[in-house]
């Protein structure tokens, strides 16, 4: 029974991954968010069946077991792109730098400020980073990682769709910069609208998705250590 | 049948430096997730010529392109936090609002300034 569960929640987990693909290819509106309308599917569903959260951890962990390779083959990309990385050096480190900062801090403050819980702030803090690091950097810090993961899509959704032109509208115009921009602020989802604008500032996104990562797991630990000082 | 097999060798070097970068963030106590640790390993590996790209591209590019799959499981954890947003809706969406905005003039303003040099082209 419990092994007829697991190849259930798999093959649910797949048949919604599928179908809100096809549907974002269809229409590719970036509020047709495959993590959200996927997840939403497979929600609704175990919820129609009267099934629990617990009977899906067996399944979930299967599917996971690859996300962490998949993650350490960021590193194929970073290193094909390595002539940009040193060309563009002093912008990529100066722009992701700041901007990872200022993402945390800016949502740790107002966080600290409306009184959320303590594990809801820690999930917030990573919003900007892709999916497999926010979850890692929100759960060392003892935040949730399905809470981080939602705030990571909203972020994305909503940068994707009014990044671009925030960017026009504060006269930012330099495919590096933009790219930078979308890719530090708004991970793959702002890398796909960068790659809509063009070769060079989809490159950039690639570059700041992948170390935004690695910068703001790197400065978490202090901004953790600051936020709960108070 | 050997593509498949080379396919999941990949695979595996991929699996075995997740882990050893797990291993490496435990052991020194480090307090970035080991996943970080095994990227920056694996650039490592790859500038040194330690690891040719060949090694490790094809699954690399295979497992990145449904990335977003392996997200679908983590976000359904969401069943457990509806509440959180009931009560905490506006601040929660504030608190991204902001820091996104923020974060996005932040980034592209200092790249911009630091690009000035360039010719800006126009796409």
């Amino acid at each position: 029974m419990s092994q007829l569960m697991v190849l259930f929640t798999i093959l649910l987990t797949v048949g919604a991954y599928l179908l809100s693909k096809a549907l974002y290819l269809r229409y590719r509106h970036p509020l047709l968010n495959i993590v959200l309308l996927g997840a939403a599917l497979v929600i609704a569903t175990l919820l129609a069946l009267n099934i629990p959260y617990q009977p899906y951890l067996p399944g979930r962990r299967i599917m996971t077991s690859l996300l962490g390779p998949a993650t350490v083959g960021l590193a194929v990309p970073l290193y094909r792109q390595r002539s940009l990385l040193r060309r563009y050096a002093p912008a990529i480190v100066a722009g992701v730098g700041l901007g990872s900062l200022a993402s945390m801090l800016v949502a740790g403050l107002i966080a600290l400020a409306a009184g959320l819980p303590r594990e809801v702030m820690l999930s917030v803090l990573p919003k900007s980073v892709t999916i497999p690091f926010a979850v890692e950097i929100a759960r060392i810090h003892g935040g949730s990682p399905g809470l981080a993961s939602a705030f990571v899509v909203a972020t994305g959704t909503l940068g994707s769709v009014f990044g671009a032109t925030l960017l026009t509208w504060a006269g930012i115009r330099d495919p590096v910069a933009r790219g930078l921009a979308l890719g530090t602020g708004a991970h793959g989802q702002g890398t796909a609208m960068a790659f809509m604008e063009g070769e060079r500032q989809g490159s950039m996104a690639g570059l700041a998705m992948t170390l935004a990562g690695i910068t703001t797991a790197s400065i978490a630990p202090l901004m953790v250590r600051l936020l709960l000082s108070h | 049948m050997k593509k498949k097999l080379q396919f999941l060798g990949q695979v595996a070097l991929l699996t075995g430096i997740y882990l050893l970068g797990n291993k490496i963030a435990a052991f020194a106590h480090l307090p970035v997730p080991g996943n970080v640790v095994g990227i920056i390993l694996l650039y490592a590996l790859l500038n040194l010529g330690v690891v040719p790209l060949e090694y490790v591209q094809d699954a690399a590019d295979f497992l990145l392109r449904h990335l977003v799959f392996f997200f679908i499981p983590v976000a359904v954890d969401l069943m457990n936090w509806g509440s959180v947003f009931y009560r905490y809706g506006l601040a929660l969406a504030l608190a991204i609002l902001i820091s996104t905005i923020l974060t996005f003039l932040g980034t592209g303003y200092i790249a911009q300034r630091l690009q000035k040099g360039e010719k800006p082209c126009p796409s």
